[in-house]
């Protein structure tokens, strides 16, 4: 296991298509790293250039502090593992982990050795003599782990890994692969579209788009401290609002409504230099409160169009009595559905504001004395 | 609008039954969706209302007129595919506009008033900068909703949907749920809507019908379904991450009841749960245990005289909350828990089931073993 360092890596491809531009980012030895980002944003590209799969046009990938831009995929010692455990079905479980030592020409005494204690560290001991087509998913993917790990790769790299698994076992898997992790502390890195996976797996993660880093970092930094308006609107389900407003003072910011303006205040300072500037202010539909009366804080008025119910929670589309009138979507608990109205005003919690000028976040958390966000973002959740 | 009822509808495949005794109606003006996992007979019940296929037995009715052998045309249905099939060399404006056109139409539009139709129904579904070009330059999303649209710009007896955001990414397919459900409300008409996807259903819906196996396992509100599910089938198929069960038995001890999983996990319960479960329990006592992971609580002190302790098997995220999966009795289950507290893998937690939430079934699905 090693740690992988990414330096100004740019990938060109045929045409001047660019692919990756200019990406730097670190995965510690042992962190579970995923990389975000839609179709088309270059992704895949970063992946296939540390498995050594393409060419890197310009820049650096390091495993620890060695250059690996000329080394061969084997030469690399990653471990490549896809959505389909892809065992050998003819082979035993015990053929199956050994083959790729067997591929290296090890002594059959050496290679029994480390089977056994792999299996072992895997609980799979006991079905080493079984095909793979006899097992249940779960082991199926512990034998496909157990060949993987028998070879100590440096980096584990994984695409998509469950993205297309039934719905209802997605949640299960989740936990395998966290609890293997935490068992193994392997290095991995893996790419996927779906926030949701990411979110549950990675201990970080870097958000992708157009080839170029948008941020990387902890689930609660990214979404609670967007470095940009890209990264504010492709994280969080459902998208966050926007709508505009103006900065008052520092720490207070207005909507123009039909009758005048709403002012409230903010967590963060806001740098002097923006005072009487319109900017898009963004909260994420969890982070609104709804009432039926106007309440110190519940202050925007709007009229309620949909509610869609989803289980735990409805989202409730609404029309702001902004000047504009945009529409925004609210997460409440299903159990308060009943209680709303057609006409709901809006509480917004200052450390949830988000503000931009054009694509860039405005808020500047220095001023704030340090403190980021309120209660349910300062209790950050480590594994 | 028209009332659609369905009265014992079977179809059968060679010697396969894909449908099985299907009873239901959808009511005039309401949005039913019929929801399950591939295979369960969902389409086939959409194409047997379409006319597309033919009822083996059982009868369908429009309003109250059987029309079994009435062909496709004369039902007056709109039916939208999972594939878009739209016409390559006109523009978008003209697919849309395409089936106001049809020779056989007896409603004949002016052009102000077909343009009217067209442009009404693609603001809905957010297409209107799309009417001028061609099916070759959108994106399979953008495809997908000029499909929906050239469907929603007639105005027949039922809407038959099928499938029909299914290939929209997350955020798409959100919007468009969004924009469905506000178009279905203005229009008042009958939809049927076909999903694997009960998220889709339970947002928009007034009624969904959980089909298994070309069974009706349940037919309510989405409320009721979420809540009150009648087997262990739609407990497990609608919700994510998905309902926890496990089987056991109930004993009685001391003039209290138990529900005992394995030598090391008894749960006590408390009246309400105690009724529910000796209502579906079998003679021996055995029975399924069902829970939510929203109704789990995991805490670090023990909280009641019903809590109970277990190991950690590992904690997940999504971003509203923490995934605590724990192993009991050779099955996993899962606590949904806020954000904020932190527990490591392997710590042993003080964990207790909300006793309003308890469902008990008598057990009909393979449980998937670790």
């Amino acid at each position: 296991m090693c740690k992988v360092s990414i330096n100004n890596v740019s990938k060109t491809y045929q045409g001047n298509v660019e692919g990756v531009r200019d990406v730097s980012f670190t995965c510690e030895d042992g962190e579970f790293l995923a990389i975000l980002g839609p179709s088309g944003s270059g992704k895949s590209s970063m992946l296939r250039m540390i498995a050594g799969l393409e060419d890197i046009t310009k820049g650096e990938i390091l495993f620890d502090e060695r250059v690996v831009n000329n080394l061969t995929p084997a030469q690399r010692n990653i471990a490549l593992a896809f959505e389909s455990y892809a065992l050998y079905p003819l082979l035993s479980v015990y053929e199956n982990i050994a083959f790729p030592l067997r591929a290296r020409g090890m002594s059959r005494a050496d290679v029994d050795q480390k089977v056994r204690f792999v299996a072992e560290q895997l609980g799979i001991s006991d079905i080493l003599n079984r095909k793979p087509s006899s097992l249940s998913g779960g082991h199926q993917q512990r034998v496909s782990l157990a060949r993987a790990l028998v070879r100590d790769p440096n980096v584990t790299l994984l695409d998509e890994p469950i993205s297309h698994m039934d719905q209802r076992v997605r949640a299960e898997m989740r936990a395998r692969i966290r609890r293997l992790h935490n068992e193994f502390r392997l290095t991995t890195i893996f790419v996927t579209h779906d926030q949701e996976e990411a979110v549950s797996l990675c201990d970080r993660v870097a958000v992708m788009s157009m080839g170029t880093l948008q941020q990387i970092g902890t689930v609660d930094e990214v979404w609670n401290r967007p470095t940009n308006k890209f990264v504010a609107s492709f994280v969080g389900e459902p998208e966050m609002n926007f709508f505009r407003g103006t900065i008052e003072t520092p720490r207070e910011i207005s909507v123009a409504t039909k009758e005048g303006k709403t002012v409230f205040p903010i967590a963060f300072g806001v740098l002097q230099k923006y005072l009487g500037t319109e900017i898009a202010v963004g909260v994420r539909p969890h982070d609104i409160t709804l009432a039926v009366n106007k309440t110190e804080q519940a202050v925007l008025a709007a009229s309620v169009d949909l509610v869609e119910f989803q289980g735990e929670s409805a989202v409730v589309t609404v029309k702001l009595e902004t000047r504009d009138a945009t529409e925004a979507r609210v997460v409440v608990l299903a159990e308060k559905m009943a209680q709303i109205e057609k006409r709901v005003w809006l509480g917004f919690r200052p450390e949830f504001i988000h503000l931009f000028d054009g694509e860039k976040t405005i808020t500047n958390p220095e001023s704030s004395n340090g403190q980021i966000g309120g209660a349910r973002q300062v209790k950050e959740v480590r594994r | 609008m028209a009332r659609v009822a369905l009265e014992n509808v079977t179809k059968l495949y060679g010697g396969k039954r894909a449908v099985d005794r299907v009873s239901f109606e959808c009511r005039e003006g309401e949005f039913m969706t019929i929801t399950g996992p591939a295979g369960a007979g969902k389409t086939t019940i959409l194409k047997m209302i379409a006319g597309i296929e033919k009822v083996t037995e059982g009868c369908i009715y429009f309003d109250g007129r059987l029309i079994n052998d009435l062909s496709p045309q004369d039902r007056d249905v709109a039916m939208a595919f999972e594939t878009y099939n739209l016409y390559p060399h006109l523009s978008v404006y003209e697919n849309i506009a395409f089936p106001l056109r049809a020779p056989k139409r007896t409603e004949k539009l002016s052009a102000e008033q077909e343009q009217m139709r067209v442009e009404e129904i693609a603001d809905f579904l957010g297409i209107r900068r799309l009417l001028l070009r061609r099916p070759t330059q959108l994106s399979g999303g953008e495809k997908q909703r000029v499909s929906l649209a050239r469907v929603m710009v007639r105005k027949p007896q039922v809407y038959l949907l099928d499938e029909p955001i299914a290939h929209l990414d997350a955020r798409l397919k959100f919007s468009t749920q969004t924009a469905l459900k506000r178009l279905s409300s203005k229009l008042g008409t009958t939809i049927i809507y076909v999903s694997h996807d009960y998220r889709e259903a339970l947002g928009l819906s007034d009624r969904i019908g959980v089909l298994r196996k070309g069974g009706m396992e349940q037919i309510g509100t989405g409320e009721e379904i979420y809540h009150t599910p009648a087997t262990d089938f739609v407990a497990r198929f609608v919700g994510d991450p998905p309902t926890n069960l496990t089987d056991g038995e109930l004993l009685t001890k001391e003039g209290k009841t138990f529900f005992r999983a394995a030598a090391d996990f008894t749960l006590e319960l408390e009246k309400k749960a105690r009724e529910k479960a000796s209502q579906v329990a079998h003679q021996n006592g055995e029975v399924r245990l069902g829970i939510r992971p929203a109704h789990v609580t995991v805490s670090k002190d023990r909280v009641s005289d019903k809590s109970f302790q277990l190991p950690i098997y590992a904690v997940t995220r999504s971003h509203q909350s923490t995934i605590c999966t724990f192993e009991l009795h050779d099955t996993f289950f899962q606590a949904m828990i806020e954000n904020g507290v932190h527990y490591d893998m392997s710590e042993r937690v003080w964990v207790d089931f909300d006793q309003e939430h308890l469902l008990f079934f008598p057990g009909a699905i393979q449980l998937s073993k670790k």
